[in-house]
């Protein structure tokens, strides 16, 4: 209630239900809440004392004689640097819309709070990540005007470009990578894309209904019926695969190497990523991962001999 | 005679902290009891458990509430809450900024106080603000809870000391005691940089890495003149500083993403196969030979010799 009413004195007339929403409370607790506000205010409490509250019939709200509730608190240290370790990882995050008005607010959060509240100033980097990819913008438009956009893209998981159409429906970045949540057309199932790996987008301009697909915050790997459990022993020179990919069931062992199970939909990408971190990884199963491994490594050698 | 459950929290709080607003001399305990109705119990003692349960919590959510002389004599003391204290100064945000900050506070898991420092700020907001909502998180944050990333913010604001469970990427766990400095956030990840202990040097910890929550180990040290927490945090093995270049040769389904992916890296064309020659930052070449090999048969170092050499020899071990 202390950072409510202050908003209510400067909103006279605010939607019960909009101020609910803003604050994360429920209607009716805000309601619950304002009935009590009205029986309080300041000694000795006769009718020209106290909070004067009204909720008019259109759930419009109307408070007089706060005067002294009508500038909120100040934040707390901890909450100052919640904010700003937030409102940071936002910023550094390259192609997000909002990040020029973000830094402009942080700037104004630091300059205004002092360092005794919020000492920033040194404090906390967030070196500039990159570009934007390049299709992000066709995307994001596709996807606020439920338009489905013709694709070619390179599939890690195939390690093949495929051209496909999409119903893009959440478009959000996450550890650096910006993502579409959409439904393929071609597999009719829900798939996650990386926008980087888009080589080219076109909006076709013909619109779909959205199946409300999950954004923001969701679990990037989705179980598929085809994965395969592959099961690896990652000794110290691969162990940042457990960190970089979706793992489950990770044991550690005494000797510092760590057992997991990477589901895969195909072999061929974790036979490239084998490829790469070599004796410092081996194949518990499947044995066709083995196979899969050396073809994969006489096919490069190949390469070099061409 | 009010009961203990007679009044409800809320009005209590807002009625104790208008009165300590408000006053012009500090209050006693025994004042506000004569005041406020609820405190007026028969019991002393239980009234005054309640006050000291209301004064905390008013003080986790911020409330300067203080305990002060009455008077210069240094007699009796009592309760006040000085308003520049209390009041937020004034903060002129335009809507798209107040819009920002809500949903940089919804974004990743859930956060209290983020959440709660956004609401003291929107009473100056415009109504445009609830326009801008989308609804939902805007982006998934980072790999660390915000819990972690927050509890060592804090004690790098304050130059503090603290201990904690630390597994390096290589997998050797230890019990770290650090001095913290910064806090750096790169590539997804927030890294704290500080001065290990036992080690007696600069270093780095990705907080994905801690095993577990910080102790507070009292002060710290300050950072040495000159101090620059990010070059402490490693871009890559392609470090794009770095003034020798490799050749690497790319298949054309990879080609056009692989040289955007790199950092540093620029192109220097296409071949007659339609493979792509791009020319990257060599700082580590066993690491470059790693990324190089995850591309499997779609990519080929071309220059210079040692590369090569270094990729076939793996090549060969795995076959082996």
């Amino acid at each position: 209630m202390l950072v409510v009413v202050p908003y209510l004195v400067q909103h006279p007339g605010s939607i019960l239900a909009e101020v609910a929403e803003l604050f994360g409370v429920t209607p009716e607790q805000l309601r619950r809440d304002l009935d009590l506000l009205f029986m309080s205010g300041l000694p000795p409490y006769g009718p020209g004392d106290l909070i004067d509250v009204d909720v008019d019939e259109d759930d419009r709200i109307w408070i007089t004689m706060a005067d002294h509730f009508a500038r909120p608190l100040r934040l707390t240290r901890n909450e100052a640097l919640a904010l700003y370790v937030r409102g940071t990882e936002l910023v550094a995050t390259p192609g997000l819309p909002q990040a020029r008005h973000l830094a402009g607010a942080l700037d104004k959060l630091r300059a205004t709070l002092g360092p005794d509240t919020l000492d920033a100033e040194g404090l906390i980097h967030a070196p500039g990540g990159g570009l934007a990819p390049e299709h992000l913008d066709t995307l994001r438009e596709a996807a606020s005007a439920h338009h489905r956009v013709l694709i070619e893209y390179y599939a890690a998981s195939s390690a093949a470009l495929t051209t496909r159409t999409i119903e893009p429906e959440e478009v959000f970045p996450n550890l650096g990578n910006w993502y579409v949540a959409a439904w393929d057309l071609g597999a009719d199932a829900e798939r996650l894309f990386r926008v980087d790996r888009m080589r080219s987008a076109v909006d076709t301009e013909e619109g779909f209904e959205p199946h409300g697909l999950a954004g923001a915050g969701r679990d990037l790997y989705m179980p598929g019926e085809g994965d395969v459990p592959v099961r690896l022993r990652l000794r110290a020179g691969a162990r940042w695969i457990a960190e970089y990919y979706a793992t489950i069931d990770a044991v550690e062992l005494d000797d510092g190497s760590l057992e997991l199970t990477l589901p895969a939909h195909r072999l061929e990408w974790v036979a490239r990523l084998l490829l790469r971190v070599g004796p410092d990884a081996s194949v518990i199963a499947p044995d066709a991962l083995r196979d899969e491994l050396s073809t994969l490594a006489t096919r490069t050698i190949a390469r070099y001999r061409g | 005679m009010a009961g203990e459950d007679r009044t409800e929290p809320l009005e209590r709080l807002l009625n104790l902290v208008a009165l300590l607003l408000e006053t012009r001399a500090p209050l006693t305990f025994e004042q506000i009891r004569e005041t406020l109705e609820p405190y007026r119990q028969e019991k002393v003692d239980s009234a005054k458990r309640m006050f000291e349960r209301d004064k905390d919590l008013l003080r986790d959510y911020g409330v300067p509430l203080e305990l002060v002389d009455v008077d210069a004599w240094g007699g009796d003391q009592g309760y006040v809450i000085p308003k520049d204290a209390y009041y937020l100064p004034e903060i002129a945000f335009t809507p798209e900024e107040l819009g920002a900050l809500l949903v940089a506070a919804q974004s990743g898991d859930e956060n209290t106080a983020a959440e709660r420092a956004v609401h003291k700020l929107l009473y100056g907001a415009d109504g445009g603000v609830l326009a801008g909502l989308t609804g939902g998180p805007l982006a998934s944050g980072s790999d660390a809870r915000s819990e972690l990333v927050l509890a060592v913010a804090a004690a790098a604001q304050g130059h503090g000391r603290i201990s904690f469970g630390y597994r390096t990427s290589q997998g050797k766990a230890s019990e770290r005691e650090v001095d913290a400095f910064a806090m750096v956030f790169r590539g997804g990840h927030w890294y704290l940089v500080g001065h290990d202990r036992d080690r007696d040097d600069v270093r780095a910890f990705r907080l994905s890495r801690f095993t577990s929550e910080p102790e507070d180990r009292g002060v710290g040290t300050s950072p040495p003149p000159g101090f620059s927490a990010a070059d402490h945090v490693r871009a890559g093995p392609w470090d794009a500083l770095a003034e020798e270049r490799a050749v690497i040769a790319f298949s054309p389904d990879v080609a056009w993403w692989a040289a955007s992916s790199l950092t540093g890296a620029t192109t220097i064309g296409a071949g007659e196969d339609g493979w792509v020659e791009v020319a990257v930052p060599l700082a580590d070449e066993q690491a470059l030979a790693g990324l190089v090999l995850q591309f499997g048969d779609e990519a080929v170092a071309r220059e210079p010799a040692s590369l090569r050499d270094a990729i076939l020899e793996r090549l060969a071990a795995i076959r082996a």
